[in-house]
């Protein structure tokens, strides 16, 4: 059966001798994997279009289930902008890895596609003073769409005030509540006030206007810090691309 | 099928990139029919590409000596070194004969998504051959890919301290391609690397 649809390649990985598995976040089937045959060899009619990042229109032959077989990929947008950018594709990859992690396979959301979509339409054109502040709120913004960003305002289960992060819950807790029994020894980290507004801002206002946002250093890698944490907790394993940054980023200060 | 030791062969020949059942069945029937000399020779090749076979420990090619042919080579150019990703790539520019460098294969590519950093790679030994040699110009001809690019990035960022020029093969058209079926990012590329006719 021939299908069509628009997609977002978010990875790709080598098959056989120049075969490629790419996946892609699609506008009507969610997260999918499919076969290309010989994009990698250099006369391939495929060209640059299943290059990670890149908004294509494709067509789709085989089952859904199975692993379908891109038969033609037509470039929307290449996105290169951000490829050629050490710093942004570094970042955009953190999303890439959160997305593919926590995101079931084959479910439509057309909302995270037009998310991800713009979010990428913004990271290419931002001339966004602070960008790493860019990227901070672009991870929160995706957690958010997903369903798994933590929350900073108020103790989580009764609403008080606190300053205490429990990556465990997900959560702020207060003292009260953070030493019932079941949690003793629970680890957290104390956050500021400073923290909980940019985040709480990051969240609330529209992502366009996100550069009347201008966080402190400290505020960043304290907030960086905490998602890191929290994310660490709900994969069970440190994000790759998140280790990969922290290696490589003093190289490109 | 014929009994253990085709099944036997025809399982190990599958494992070869671009192999499938079918080819591997071919191929099985084809060694079983040939003289024993060359079937024997055949497999002790394999033998010794596993027994010999081993990487430079200046360029990490695939040599079978401690240093490779083309590192002790006096007749090369020991001023510019050509990076590679593989030691597939390194035999490819040889090809050319245009190319009368010095090489250095990565044994990979940067992947932030896959955990590919740069202590996987063979980096820091370049950084290192380019500090100690007498080295003015590197010349990245990692894959023109994402990952390709990523490597390519952060290798130029490294190096800069080193005060060594480095260079990057152009982006362009295959020859013998039609230009209407070229993509708008490789045509872009190509018109931005465009040379004037001489």
């Amino acid at each position: 059966m021939l299908t069509r649809t628009e997609g977002i390649v978010l990875k790709t990985q080598k098959y056989g001798e120049a075969d490629l598995i790419a996946t892609y976040l699609t506008s009507d089937k969610g997260i999918i994997n499919a076969f290309a045959k010989s994009p990698r060899k250099t006369k391939s009619r495929f060209g640059s279009s299943l290059e990670p990042l890149t908004h294509a229109k494709i067509s789709l032959w085989g089952k859904e289930q199975a692993l379908p077989r891109i038969t033609q990929s037509d470039i929307a947008d290449s996105f290169r902008q951000i490829r050629e950018n050490y710093r942004d594709f570094v970042n955009i990859s953190k999303l890439v890895e959160i997305l593919i992690s926590l995101t079931p396979v084959g479910i439509p959301n057309k909302r995270l596609f037009s998310f991800f979509l713009n979010i990428l339409h913004i990271v290419k054109s931002s001339e966004h003073e602070l960008k790493d502040a860019l990227h901070l709120i672009t991870r929160i913004r995706l957690l958010a769409v997903i369903g798994y960003a933590p929350r900073l305002k108020g103790c989580g289960k009764c609403g008080e005030k606190s300053l205490d992060f429990y990556p465990d819950s997900g959560t702020t807790l207060c003292t009260k509540c953070a030493v019932t029994p079941d949690r003793a020894g629970k680890p957290f980290m104390r956050i500021n006030n400073k923290v909980i507004h940019f985040y709480t801002h990051s969240i609330e206002w529209p992502i366009n206007i996100s550069n009347r946002l201008k966080p402190g250093r400290e505020t960043l890698s304290g907030l960086s810090g905490l998602l890191d944490k929290h994310l660490t907790y709900l994969l069970s394993k440190k994000l790759r691309s998140s280790e990969f940054f922290s290696g490589t980023a003093a190289q490109f200060r | 099928m014929s009994g253990g030791v085709v099944e036997n062969l025809i399982i190990e020949l599958t494992r070869l990139p671009g192999i499938g059942r079918k080819t591997a069945q071919r191929l099985a029937f084809f060694i079983m029919g040939m003289p024993g000399e060359e079937a024997l020779s055949m497999a002790n090749a394999i033998i010794k590409i596993k027994e010999k076979a081993r990487f430079c420990k200046h360029c990490f090619n695939i040599t079978e000596d401690e240093v490779c042919s083309l590192c002790t080579d006096p007749r090369r150019n020991r001023e510019k070194i050509c990076v590679v990703e593989e030691p597939s790539n390194l035999i490819v520019i040889e090809n050319t004969k245009i190319y009368n460098g010095l090489y250095h294969v990565l044994l990979g590519a940067l992947s932030p998504i896959d955990g590919i950093t740069p202590e996987r790679l063979r980096i820091n030994e370049l950084v290192e051959r380019v500090k100690e040699g007498n080295i003015s110009e590197v010349i990245i001809a990692t894959n023109p890919n994402t990952k390709g690019e990523t490597t390519a990035q952060y290798i130029s960022q490294v190096l800069k301290p080193a005060g060594v020029k480095v260079s990057r093969i152009a982006y362009g058209l295959p020859i013998g391609g039609d230009i209407e079926f070229a993509d708008e990012v490789t045509l872009s590329k190509a018109l931005e690397g465009r040379n004037e006719m001489k």
